[in-house]
C-alpha cells in the first residue's frame, strides 16, 4: 500500500505543482507570442501602397453583415426552390487568383457558394470549395482561422448540417475581423465585394429562372447593398485592382438607378409567447423594379461575375 | 486529511496549469450565446467589453437586415464581470427592439426581429447601470417569411 509522505513532503509537492503550472502556463505564451510574431512576418502594409486604413471601429460599424451567403441562401430555400449546382463558381478558377487582391475576392466568392452548398446540406461538393477556401486564405495569411480539419471532418462524415454552417461562417467572420484588426481594412472590404458579387449572381440566376416575386425583390433590394458597399470600396480606389472593380460595380450600380425603392414607417408591436419576444417590425417596403431593368442587371451581374472569375 | 490536501494540491495544479479556462473568453460565450440562439442559423457575433461610466458607455454596430426574414438577437454576459448588457435595435434614430423592457424589468436573452424593410440597422450595446462588463451579441436567422 502507498502513503503519502509527511506533511512537508506534500508541500514540496504542492510547491513543484505550482512551479510547473507556472512553467507550462509560460510555454502556451511563448507558443502564441511565436505564432503571432510569424504572423507578423509581411504585413500587407509594407508590400502594398495602402492609404491610411479606416479603422476597425469604422468599419465595424459601415460594414455589419453587408453581404451574407446565408440570408441569400435561406431566402431562395425558404421559397422551396432547389439546390443548382451550376449556379457556384466551378473550383478550377481558383488558379486565376494569383495576388492578394484576386486571392480575397476569390475567397469572399467561394465563401458564398459555400454558404449556398451548406444550406442546402451538400456535404459531397463542400469538401472541394473548403479545400479551394483554405489556399486563398492560407495565400493571404489568414489560414488559420479557417477551421478546415473540422468542416472536412463534418462533411466527409456528413455530420451536424448546423455545425458545418455555424463553423463555416465562424471562420469567414474571424478571418474578417482580424484582417480588420491587423491595418488590412483592404483585404476585408475585398472578401466582402466577393461574397457580394456572387450572391447577387445567385439571386439573380435564380430570379431568372424561378420568376418568383420575391427574388425578384431580392435582386432589387441590393440597391441598398451598393449604395453602402461602394463608399467603402472608394476609400481604396488608388489600389489598380481596386479601381477596376469599382468601375466594374458602377457598371451595375448605374442600373440600379432606375430601381424604386419606397418606405412606410410602421409602428412596432411586441408580442411575448413562451418567454420569447417578438417584435415586428410593421415597415412597408416596396421594391418596383421593371422586365427591362432586371434583364439589365441580370446581364451586367452574369458579365462582371465571369470577368472577376477569369482574374 | 493528507489525502485532502493532496487532491487540493492537485486541484491548485490544474488551476495555475489552465488558468484561462477559468476565465471566460469571448469565444466560449459566443458558444452559449449560440445555444441561447437555440435552432436559430448563427450569422454573426458582437464582442462587447466596456468600462464603467455614467452615462454607460455605449458600443455600436450597424447590420443589414433584410425583408421578410424573422431574425433573433441573443446576448450572453461574462460571469467575471457584473455587467448584465442591454442589446437596443435601431432603425435610423429610433428604437424598434430591445432586450430590456424598462416598463416591466424584464431582462431577455433573446428577442426575435420580424424584419419588413431591407437596410442598414443599428445595434446598440451598453451594460446596465454604468458597470463594466464582457459581454456577446450574436444575430442568428430564425426563418425566412
Amino acid at each position: 500500500m502507498y502513503y503519502i509522505p509527511g506533511l512537508t513532503m506534500t508541500r514540496s509537492l504542492l510547491f513543484l505543482l505550482v512551479v510547473l503550472a507556472i512553467g507550462f502556463s509560460s510555454c502556451n505564451s511563448c507558443k502564441e507570442n511565436k505564432k503571432l510574431s510569424k504572423e507578423f512576418d509581411i504585413p500587407d502594409s509594407l508590400k502594398e501602397d495602402n492609404p491610411i486604413p479606416i479603422s476597425s471601429a469604422v468599419i465595424d460599424n459601415m460594414i455589419g453583415n453587408i453581404a451574407s451567403p446565408i440570408e441569400t441562401a435561406a431566402v431562395i430555400k425558404g421559397l422551396n426552390i432547389g439546390f443548382n449546382k451550376d449556379l457556384i463558381a466551378k473550383t478550377d478558377y481558383a488558379d486565376n487568383f494569383n495576388t492578394n487582391f484576386h486571392k480575397a475576392l476569390g475567397l469572399g466568392m467561394y465563401g458564398c457558394d459555400l454558404g449556398y452548398l451548406n444550406m442546402y446540406g451538400k456535404t459531397s461538393l463542400v469538401i472541394d470549395y473548403i479545400s479551394t477556401i483554405r489556399n486563398l486564405a492560407d495565400g493571404i495569411q489568414v489560414g488559420q482561422f479557417f477551421d478546415f480539419s473540422t468542416l472536412k471532418r463534418l462533411a466527409t462524415n456528413n455530420e451536424n448540417i448546423d455545425s458545418l454552417v455555424l463553423i463555416s461562417q465562424q471562420s469567414m467572420t474571424r478571418i474578417d475581423t482580424y484582417l480588420r484588426e491587423n491595418n488590412r481594412s483592404n483585404l476585408s472590404i475585398v472578401i466582402v465585394a466577393g461574397v457580394w458579387i456572387e450572391g447577387l449572381y445567385i439571386t439573380s440566376m435564380v430570379s431568372q429562372e424561378s420568376g418568383h416575386k420575391r427574388m425578384r425583390e431580392a435582386v432589387g433590394e441590393q440597391k441598398e447593398i451598393i449604395n453602402l458597399l461602394m463608399p467603402l470600396l472608394n476609400h481604396y480606389k488608388k489600389d489598380p485592382n481596386m479601381a477596376k472593380l469599382i468601375k466594374d460595380f458602377e457598371g451595375i450600380k448605374v442600373l440600379y438607378h432606375e430601381v424604386k425603392i419606397t418606405s412606410e414607417v410602421g409602428e412596432p408591436t411586441a408580442v411575448e409567447e413562451n418567454g420569447v419576444l417578438t417584435i415586428k417590425s410593421n415597415d412597408i417596403q416596396t421594391i418596383d423594379i421593371s422586365d427591362e431593368t432586371l434583364a439589365k442587371i441580370i446581364d451586367k451581374v452574369k458579365e462582371i461575375r465571369l470577368k472577376l472569375l477569369k482574374g | 486529511m493528507k489525502n485532502k490536501f493532496l487532491i487540493f494540491a492537485v486541484f491548485l495544479f490544474f488551476l495555475g496549469f489552465s488558468g484561462t479556462a477559468f476565465a471566460q473568453t469571448e469565444d466560449e460565450l459566443v458558444e452559449i450565446c449560440g445555444m441561447i440562439a437555440k435552432e436559430a442559423t448563427y450569422l454573426k457575433d458582437f464582442k462587447i467589453r466596456l468600462d464603467a461610466g455614467d452615462p454607460p458607455p455605449l458600443q455600436r454596430f450597424s447590420v443589414i437586415l433584410k425583408k421578410d426574414i424573422k431574425y433573433r438577437f441573443s446576448v450572453c454576459n461574462s460571469k467575471d464581470l457584473e455587467g448584465k448588457v442591454i442589446l437596443e435595435l435601431f432603425d435610423n434614430n429610433r428604437l424598434i427592439a430591445t432586450t430590456y423592457v424598462i416598463a416591466t424589468g424584464k431582462d431577455f436573452p433573446s428577442i426575435d426581429f420580424i424584419c419588413q424593410k431591407t437596410g442598414a440597422y443599428h445595434l446598440s450595446f451598453k451594460f446596465k447601470d454604468g458597470k463594466p462588463g464582457l459581454a456577446v451579441g450574436l444575430l442568428s436567422l430564425v426563418e425566412t417569411l
